[in-house]
């Protein structure tokens, strides 16, 4: 596997070749021998690249990330997971599924309308609880197929996404 | 340790001439792993491009953490079976690091007939699973096979050591607390299904993944019903209806990614402490091996050259130096890890069956993993050694060898012939692992011998019967023979065979043995003593 | 940076009065505040709004009292709470530090009848320079340069004629227009009466109002202001200049002082006229009188401001005074301290604004949160702010977050130490013009001191964020990844010996 980071939208790869007796990663088809790992905390750090000391301050950072500035220049990496990376190339299961038997309270997207993943597309209300229900990825959804007010048991299938193969 | 005094002259005629048929066997070997690796008809590629799916080589790769060793196993398993249409037996086989834990992958292979289990498919997963139990090792199945190859259903499913033995050994890897995880990419059907039925923890991929006992066609066939695969078996029922599986997954690189989190969770196994020191690089170049082996089975040369170029810093200390020199034992460290070494020079006589007998006894005393080299004829045969007791002593190092409770590896340096393969330690004595060289042969005699024999058994057959000889019909027996011989002999029959856990370029041998020794390391020891000695 | 070393000799000893002083703003300027006042065993009163309820000036007050209010700004503003939170208090004055209610005449008035001292100027002299035109008349009175004009007309040939008396180049524009309609800059008497009879007519066309305006136009002009005191009796010096050229959407950006590349004989002439005003206007407490500067090295009055400015540390940088005690000490009925000749302006300084915005979108302000502040500090260098890990960055207050102040023995000494330190600087959380700070600086036209209001949009493309170099964005992923428990554990937990071997592969 790769890890890779994403800074200002674009994402890098940082490979691992080696790690004894130096830490050898590339990045971009660039090798770098790094040195004096420094530790995982906030603040003023410092490690060596080709053997040239680098200092930078560096802290936890919005989305599981880390900010570092360097230079003069601060970056927001964020590691770049294969389920953001899911996300962002639109897959994802196409059902919105009740969890439970229950009620249908509100109505709040429709068929056509483009929806975001985790935007609520119906709430129901089930044992006393109401809960919405998200979209599970983006897309279009093709279908909603319970109106206000219908009831419907466990697993039924309340709205479905357009497959990802049929918007492209 | 004292450094080993090479006595090789890397500039003789000789070690050239060494160097370019072993070069050429290596390069051989590398060949025929490349086409089995890689070589696919453009058909089954253009279906996993289309399905989106990664090759099976692809998903070990990122699956593994970066920068880190894989030792694949018997990557040329059934190269010489079924028309060479099951490269690999369409199951790959290694031990790698997932997650900074050690763990058996094993993944099966869609572009080989959709993943088809064939005889030696199964003898393969069953070797793996065997390597996880024997070594307390993890297994991460990258599961997508069309099922049992239904064409030679008698040779994969009833016996003891056929398919059912996978599940047997799943769930016994389970009970040992060995966890295993499956990401179920592509479809697991019949038998197949059990695989991620049987591990602790399951990943499906959706879209892609499905498992069932029976796939749409037999159900249609079987009750008339008409379902489609995705409500049959797929991620979305699996994670949420039947619970068959854990965790959908979004992309076959999500899978891996939930996986490597699956398994960043295990405990790591206590390993028991192995004497280590700090690693260091052979003096002399690996590279000399290639010059080293002669480029005739026949031709005798001195093991312990090929230790100097296997082990750190060609340091060895040998054992009674000079007593039983035709088996060279003593210490040395490979990555840092103490082992000892027994390696053979030649034909075995009582003394150095002795001397390897109790050799093995010491390794066994002071928990040091055996390593064998095999070059060997067999035991030393003849009146005189009789009744010295040559069968006695080579029982001895039988004895001592099959009861060891230390790990032993073995390496077919070269020829592997008669009864010396028992003594050293041959496939049937459970090494954890056994590689061979590409140049390695093996039979009960050598080809020459056999046709020998054979043609001798031939003549007199006739002599008996007609009185005549007929030196053509001979000739032929001999020629036949020694084909047959010479194609069962050679290291490719065995791997294809699965006799051994894959063939290594004897560069490789170092880091393959450090793999398989960190390997052994997670599973304790096992228990001391040993049967009746015959003295 | 203590504020003892070059200044004039008496001022520290002089007994001031007051026993408590509320501070009637918030944030860096309020700790700023508190900070001399703590050097002056005064105690402090801070107020704010729920919102800020745990904010840094408010832990360092010795009091605090909340102020309800439907927005925050809404409670920084309201006259009558605050003075009733003084007298609660016990306060003895008022310091109004900068925005807010500090150029409110009706405030001051307030403080004064409350009986309370308010720590500025009364409130005529407020109300003076808070009108524009009344303020401009002042000027122009006692000899202050104005820009000159000449008022809407309908008559061409008049009009021309006085037009021409102004000088060159002039801004033709309709008496009763906007958006540009009918404007045009005239740089010659050729083409004055072609360009006011063309105005003229546009101006008739779009507006049905045919007058046109003309003033003089001052082509890239500076920003140039003089840091005044008054004792109110018509005693009044100046602290020397400060230039704040350095602009975005109207608002400075980075000020300095003194200001670059003004000739001796030019200072003196601006800083009298500053001094002049201020005498004339019987100015109390600290003021700024502002000016226009153009090429040609004529100035013009702009306004006056009458509180405390936001930039006034680059003065403090380069006099060695503190600011704050001399608004104090005058508040405290001291009168002006010492003389003209006792201030002796030494070195230069320069001040950046920290603000939470984005300078690749049209300085649009930003908001977040502030993960991590990690701040240069030298004895050359102020670091004015009031900034909490955790604190959210809201629309609800100005987006400056904080200013560095950098001193050096010159101007480019004190240009090198704020590039240096502005990259030091790391502000987690919110987007900021810290590195665009530093590139303003780090230009060759900036460096030059080749200054202007239009610097920002002048040199737009040179100032843009420039990708990072390759190898240097290589070396933050490395850091951020080191950074990151995922990554830090795929490094340093394979074990061996499988760390040693590597990627092999057989």
């Amino acid at each position: 596997m790769t890890f890779k980071i994403m800074i200002d939208g674009q994402v890098h790869g940082v490979a691992i070749l080696a790690r004894r007796p130096h830490l050898i990663v590339e990045i971009g088809g660039h090798r770098y021998r790094v040195e004096d790992l420094c530790d995982g905390r906030s603040g003023p750090q410092s490690l060596r690249i080709d053997g040239q000391p680098v200092a930078f301050t560096r802290a936890p950072g919005a989305g599981g990330g880390v900010d570092v500035r360097l230079d003069g220049r601060t970056y927001e990496a964020r590691p770049f997971d294969p389920a953001a990376e899911a996300a962002a190339s639109g897959a994802g299961s196409d059902r919105v599924r009740a969890p439970m038997p229950g009620a249908v309270v509100v109505v709040h997207k429709q068929a056509g309308d483009a929806v975001r993943r985790g935007e609520a597309i119906i709430t129901i209300e089930s044992m006393k609880l109401q809960m919405a229900l998200a979209a599970p990825r983006d897309g279009l959804l093709a279908e909603v197929a319970v109106r206000e007010g219908d009831v419907f048991d466990k697993d039924a299938v309340l709205a479905r996404l357009q497959p990802a193969a049929e918007e492209r | 340790m004292r450094r080993i005094e090479s006595s090789i002259n890397t500039a003789s005629a000789e070690f050239r001439r060494n160097e370019a048929h072993n070069r050429r066997l290596v390069a051989e070997f590398r060949e025929k792993q490349e086409a089995a690796r890689h070589l696919r008809p453009p058909r089954d590629l253009d279906r996993l491009a289309r399905q989106k799916k990664l090759t099976p080589r692809q998903r070990i790769e990122k699956l593994l953490d970066p920068g880190t060793p894989f030792l694949e196993l018997s990557s040329l398993a059934a190269n010489m079976a079924y028309g060479g249409e099951a490269p690999s037996a369409s199951s790959i086989v290694g031990i790698g690091i997932v997650s900074g834990r050690e763990v058996v992958v094993r993944a099966d292979d869609p572009t080989v007939k959709g993943g088809a289990w064939y005889p030696l498919t199964a003898k393969k997963i069953v070797r793996a699973l065997d390597i996880a139990m024997e070594n307390r090792l993890p297994v991460v199945h990258l599961c997508d096979s069309a099922g049992g190859f239904l064409q030679l259903q008698s040779q994969v499913f009833p016996d003891r050591y056929m398919a059912g033995r996978i599940f047997r050994n799943q769930s016994l890897l389970s009970k040992m607390g060995v966890k295993q995880l499956s990401l179920v990419f592509g479809h697991c059907t019949a038998g197949g299904a059990y695989i991620p039925g049987l591990s602790d923890y399951s990943v499906i991929v959706r879209g892609t993944g499905a498992v069932f006992l029976g796939g749409p066609p037999l159900v249609k066939a079987a009750t008339g019903e008409d379902v489609s695969v995705e409500d049959l078996g797929g991620a979305e029922m699996h994670t949420s209806v039947s619970g068959t599986c854990d965790y959908p997954a979004d992309s076959e690189e999500h899978a891996i990614a939930i996986g490597r989190e699956i398994v960043s969770q295990w405990d790591r196994s206590e390993r028991w402490a192995l004497q280590r020191e700090a690693p260091e690089d052979p003096f002399y170049d690996p590279q000399d091996i290639y010059g080293i082996v002669p480029d005739d089975i026949k031709k005798a040369f001195d093991m312990r050259e090929i230790i100097a170029r296997m082990v750190d810093g060609s340091r060895f200390h040998e054992y009674q130096p000079n007593y039983g020199t035709t088996l060279v034992c003593g210490y040395a460290n490979i990555w840092g890890y103490k082992v000892g070494i027994l390696a053979n020079n030649g034909v075995l006589f009582n003394d150095s069956s002795l001397k390897g007998a109790h050799f093995i006894e010491l390794c066994n005393q002071n928990n040091t993993p055996l390593v064998f080299l095999q070059n060997i004829t067999g035991y030393m045969v003849g009146r005189e050694y009789e009744r010295r007791g040559i069968t006695k002593d080579g029982a001895k190092m039988i004895m001592a060898q099959s009861c060891s409770r230390v790990p032993k590896f073995t390496v077919m340096c070269n020829g592997s012939f008669g009864a010396g393969n028992y003594g050293m330690c041959g496939r049937a004595f459970d090494g954890r692992f056994l590689f061979a060289w590409p140049n390695h042969q093996i039979g009960v005699m050598g080809g020459d011998q056999a046709a020998n024999t054979l043609a001798e058994v031939k003549a007199n057959q006739m002599k008996r019967a007609g009185g005549t000889v007929d030196q053509a019909a001979v000739d032929q027996v001999w020629e036949e023979t020694r084909k047959a011989y010479q194609e069962q002999l050679s290291a490719y029959y065995s791997t294809s065979e699965l006799w051994d856990d894959g063939i290594i370029d004897p560069v490789d041998t170092r880091n393959a043995l450090a793999v398989a020794l960190s390997a052994s390391l997670n599973a304790p020891l096992g228990p001391p003593g040993y049967g009746v000695f015959r003295f | 940076m203590s504020l003892t070393s070059t200044g004039p000799a008496a001022p520290s000893s002089r007994h001031v009065p007051f026993r408590k002083v509320l501070i009637a703003n918030r944030g860096e300027i309020a700790c700023r505040i508190i900070r001399t006042l703590r050097e002056m065993g005064i105690a402090a009163v801070a107020v704010h709004h729920a919102v800020e309820a745990r904010a840094q000036h408010v832990r360092l007050a010795d009091e605090a009292v909340e102020l309800k209010g439907d927005t925050p700004v809404a409670a920084h503003l309201d006259v009558r709470q605050i003075v009733a939170a003084a007298l609660a208090t016990g306060a003895d004055a008022i310091h109004p530090g900068y925005g807010f209610l500090s150029e409110n005449a009706g405030f001051a008035r307030a403080v004064a009848e409350a009986g309370l001292v308010f720590v500025g100027p009364d409130a005529a002299s407020i109300a003076l320079m808070g009108d524009k035109i009344s303020a401009r008349n002042f000027a122009d009175q006692h000899g202050v340069p104005v820009a000159p004009s000449v008022m809407p007309t309908a008559d061409l040939a008049d009009f021309v004629r006085r037009a021409e008396a102004i000088g060159f180049p002039l801004l033709i524009k309709a008496a009763a227009g906007g958006g540009g309609k009918g404007m045009s800059i005239v740089r010659s008497a050729d083409e004055l009466e072609g360009a006011a009879r063309i105005a003229s007519s546009e101006a008739q066309r779009y507006f049905g109002d045919g007058r046109v305006y003309a003033e003089l136009f001052v082509e890239r002009p500076r920003h140039i202001e003089v840091q005044v005191f008054g004792d109110g009796e018509g005693g009044a010096i100046h602290l020397f200049e400060r230039e704040c050229s350095v602009q975005r959407r109207f608002q400075k950006i980075i000020e300095e002082a003194p200001a670059a590349n003004l000739p001796g004989a030019l200072r003196d002439e601006i800083c009298a006229s500053a001094v002049r005003l201020a005498a004339a206007a019987r100015y109390r407490n600290a003021g700024t009188v502002e000016y226009i500067l153009g090429a040609d090295g004529r100035f013009f009055f702009l306004e006056m401001n009458t509180r405390l400015q936001v930039e006034h540390p680059v003065t403090e940088m380069i006099t060695g005074l503190d600011l704050v005690r001399l608004q104090l000490e005058i508040a405290a009925g001291h009168g002006l301290p010492f003389g003209q000749d006792a201030v002796v302006a030494r070195g230069h300084a320069v001040e950046c604004r920290i603000c939470a915005e984005n300078p690749e979108r049209d300085f649009l302000p930003e908001t977040g949160t502030i993960q991590h502040l990690a701040v240069p500090e030298a004895s050359y260098l102020r670091f004015e702010n009031a900034l909490d890990r955790g604190q959210k960055v809201t629309a609800d207050f100005d987006p400056m977050l904080a200013k560095l102040v950098a001193h050096g023995a010159d101007r480019t000494a004190a240009i090198d130490r704020s590039i240096a330190a502005l990259g030091d600087l790391a502000l987690f959380g919110v987007t900021t013009n810290t590195d665009y700070l530093a590139r303003v600086l780090d230009h060759p036209a900036f460096r030059a001191g080749d200054l202007h209001t239009g610097f920002v949009v002048e040199h737009r493309d040179a100032l843009a964020a420039r990708e990072p170099e390759t190898g240097r964005l290589h070396a933050a992923l490395i850091a951020a990844a080191l950074g990151l428990r995922e990554f830090r554990s795929l490094v340093l937990d394979v074990p061996e010996p499988h760390a040693s071997i590597g990627a092999w592969r057989n």
